[in-house]
């Protein structure tokens, strides 16, 4: 049976434009024949039941993520399209780790110079996702994917790359200014990034990135420098790959954790993007910039790939499609109009408050009942019975907010008219003592001392 | 008249404008002149507190513990604060660094989270010492090694712990709901307050911070996978101590120690009270995890 391997589209002459997708499918271009998969660039997380990609579909099973997919190709193939045979015991716990650490170190990184980096965003990345999404996924997705990256590198605290939110915020406190009398109108229009927080910021460089450079220099640097040690570690020759290698006596060849990390690197190192500094803090690591450019070449090939391989020559058998490009591309289906209002519903339901927390159970949920899971048949149940408790809890709290609010009302409305009687005798004699006092107040009415001034100043023109 | 304004029409359109613009902007002048008496007065800052200004001299930790807990030197139920309490009781810094525990709350931190430390030395200036610059403070304050810098490893594999299992630890403590009924509940929600509103409001709140930081990694939560990379993180780390006592092969305790120990000993203690263990289960196949936990347990 042909296995599918459902990712992210071409990008950046890369084959994916997402970190795990292209490790998964370096992974499979490393293990699985050529002649017994084939690469579907959908970009639509919707086509796999978990939403996520990349997702390998085998018949009617779907399997996503990188680690589930290896886990699968172990199981489908008795042990043989398994990159990390052999290791001994030392080696598998680095290979854990190392793969975690990347994972953990390089997403944000990623995140902050595709994503959160404006003129990257909008000059490179919102673009190249346009290319290979269609309607109406390319209006949706990336926002989407750019709001969630927002969110994850947060707490960094590094936001000075983001700098439409840095002109949001100028333009905020610019016209709160103006509001509370303390600058005049016409700073509204005019771009003035003295009057900002930052304003030191243009005495130290033009570029109000510079404000984040020593963090980001930290972030880089803890990310390419362990990867650097152990490239050059015990290295009379040096090292291939990060795990194993010639001195510890082993055959030299890739395992998962190069896939991982050549997912991560390619994305930092081949994107041309305006404000290349992720690119540049990686090239004073010169043995993670060689490894990378290796690992690139030995599972993708010296080919730039191009957004038409993935939608042109995949129409054809997927031999060619290998021959021609490197890949066994396959043309994605073209959405139907269930699911493309299928999306569109999807979108709406997120935005709405209530209906989102609801959604945000479901995904808990699914993930339990789906049969695939791993989890025993126990588990999954109490699983799904708290992901359903979980619910009900949160129509109950919709109840007691709505039955709250209606008792309160209730309670004013019974309280006023219990004391209306006399309080308003109060009120209206109150009322009638202050109108006369009020009165002179409404007679300055600014607007009519203004257009006074005008008109007088005209008929001081008329004299004129 | 109606000639000569057309002779000079420049000036009276722009005022307009200009009075135009400020009535969107500006605040009405009768608004805006109440507003300017204000504030009226100014009272002074509030004492704090008696019991804050304690008669406690030397170095104050604040970590989630109860008041019981804190007189004993008991661990706290926090990771995050049982390292840090590990870590000054009995690392190099241990001899200098001389601190009392004292029970807090989240609420109380500056930066909205604990550990934090009150320190005595610099007398000039008591400012806080988030968790994140601890280590930091405790180098400066006694001169030892870091240990970061002796390992290559040591930040690799810490992001097994600060991310593989404490990802599987969040789901375990605040999503699994019989764990979250039976621990969460009451370690970080009833000492808090006995008003049953805010108690359900202060649960949802924490169940909810722990879903959006599970799926800030991923589309959804995937509690097969979460487990499956906790069981593998363990596996690893087991291999890193092997036979050794300590992890790295040091003859003390270190930092990596305390990390460890805080995760493991908040799994497999009993007095946490458990209801779903898939992860005690999971660290229980590595021995040599549960003697190092054993080990460390011997210091408090």
């Amino acid at each position: 049976m042909v296995l599918e391997l459902h990712v992210w589209g071409p990008a950046f002459s890369l084959p994916s434009i997402d970190a795990q997708c292209l490790a998964t499918i370096a992974y499979l271009s490393l293990t699985v024949p050529k002649d017994a998969w084939v690469l579907v660039a959908s970009s639509d997380p919707s086509v796999c039941p978990t939403n996520e990609l990349p997702a390998l579909k085998i018949g009617s099973t779907w399997i996503s993520r990188f680690r589930n997919i290896v886990d699968y190709l172990r199981q489908y193939s008795n042990g043989e399209w398994d990159l990390d045979r052999g290791l001994t015991s030392e080696e598998k716990a680095d290979n854990i780790a190392f793969s975690s650490f990347i994972e953990s170190r390089a997403h944000p990184l990623l995140d902050l110079s595709l994503y959160v980096t404006s003129q990257n965003y909008y000059e490179a990345t919102a673009p190249a996702y346009a290319r290979i999404l269609q309607w109406p996924n390319q209006w949706i997705l990336p926002p989407q994917r750019h709001t969630a990256a927002k969110t994850l590198t947060e707490p960094l605290g590094l936001s000075s790359l983001d700098l439409s939110a840095i002109e949001e915020q100028r333009k905020r406190d610019v016209s709160a200014a103006v509001a509370a009398g303390q600058l005049p109108q016409s700073f509204l229009n005019k771009p003035h990034p003295s009057t900002t927080a930052g304003g030191i910021s243009s005495f130290l460089g033009r570029n109000p990135h510079h404000q984040g450079q020593f963090r980001l220099e930290a972030l880089t640097a803890e990310l390419f420098e362990p990867l650097e040690e152990i490239l050059a570690k015990d290295s009379s020759p040096p090292r291939t790959y990060l795990l194993g290698g010639a001195a510890a006596g082993g055959d030299e060849h890739p395992h998962s954790v190069d896939c991982v990390a050549l997912g991560y690197l390619a994305l930092a190192l081949v994107p041309d993007v305006p404000y290349g500094w992720l690119r540049d803090a990686m090239r004073k690591n010169p043995r993670v910039m060689a490894y990378a450019e290796r690992m690139r070449k030995t599972c993708f090939g010296d080919r730039a790939v191009e957004v038409a391989d993935a939608y042109y020559y995949g129409r054809g058998s997927a031999a060619l499609a290998t021959a021609t490009t490197g890949f066994p591309w396959q043309v994605p289906d073209r959405p139907s109009l269930v699911t493309v209002g299928w999306t569109v519903w999807n979108t709406v339901a997120d935005a709405v408050p209530i209906l989102r927390d609801l959604r945000v159970n479901n995904r808990l949920r699914e993930a339990a009942q789906s049969p695939q899971s791993g989890l025993s048949g126990v588990e999954s149940k109490t699983l799904a019975a708290y992901a359903t408790g979980q619910k009900k809890d949160i129509l109950v709290s919709v109840v007691a907010v709505v039955g709250g609010i209606a008792a309160l009302v209730g309670y004013m409305v019974s309280a006023g008219t219990f004391s209306s009687g006399e309080e308003e005798e109060e009120e209206k004699e109150e009322y009638s003592g202050e109108e006369g006092e009020m009165m002179p107040l409404t007679e300055v009415d600014p607007e009519s001392f203004q257009m006074g001034n005008i008109l007088s100043s005209l008929e001081g023109m008329q004299e004129l | 008249m109606s000639p000569d304004i057309r002779e000079t029409p420049a000036p009276p359109p722009a005022t307009v404008s200009i009075s135009r613009a400020r009535d969107y902007f500006s605040v009405p002048a009768p608004i805006k002149r109440i507003f300017d008496h204000f504030p009226l007065v100014t009272y002074p800052p509030n004492d704090l507190p008696l019991r804050a200004g304690s008669s406690i001299r030397g170095n104050r930790l604040f970590v989630f513990t109860d008041a019981k807990g804190a007189r004993r030197g008991s661990p706290s139920f926090n990771p995050q604060c049982l390292k840090w309490q590990v870590r000054t009781n009995h690392s190099c810094a241990n001899v200098f660094l001389d601190f009392t525990i004292v029970p807090s709350s989240n609420h109380a931190s500056p930066t909205g989270s604990l550990p934090f430390l009150l320190p005595t030395l610099p007398t000039d200036t008591s400012a806080p010492i988030p968790s994140a610059k601890l280590q930091k403070w405790a180098i400066e304050q006694v001169h030892c090694e870091e240990e970061q810098q002796l390992n290559l490893r040591f930040d690799v594999y810490a992001s097994l712990l600060d991310h593989r299992i404490r990802n599987a630890y969040l789901y375990t403590l605040y999503l699994d709901s019989d764990n979250f009924e039976a621990v969460a509940r009451r370690l970080y929600v009833d000492p808090s307050t006995t008003n049953a509103l805010v108690r359900t409001a202060l649960s949802v709140q924490l169940q909810q911070a722990a879903r959006a930081e599970l799926l800030k990694t991923s589309q959804y939560i995937d509690v097969s996978a979460l487990e499956a990379e906790a069981s593998e993180a363990f596996e690893a780390l087991s291999t890193l101590l092997a036979d050794d006592k300590h992890f790295f092969g040091r003859l003390n305790p270190g930092l990596f120690d305390a990390s460890v120990f805080a995760y493991t000993h908040l799994i497999l203690d009993e007095n946490m009270g458990w209801k779903r263990d898939r992860l005690g289960q999971l660290l229980k196949q590595h021995e040599n995890l549960v003697q190092h936990r054993e080990r460390l347990l011997k210091f408090f």
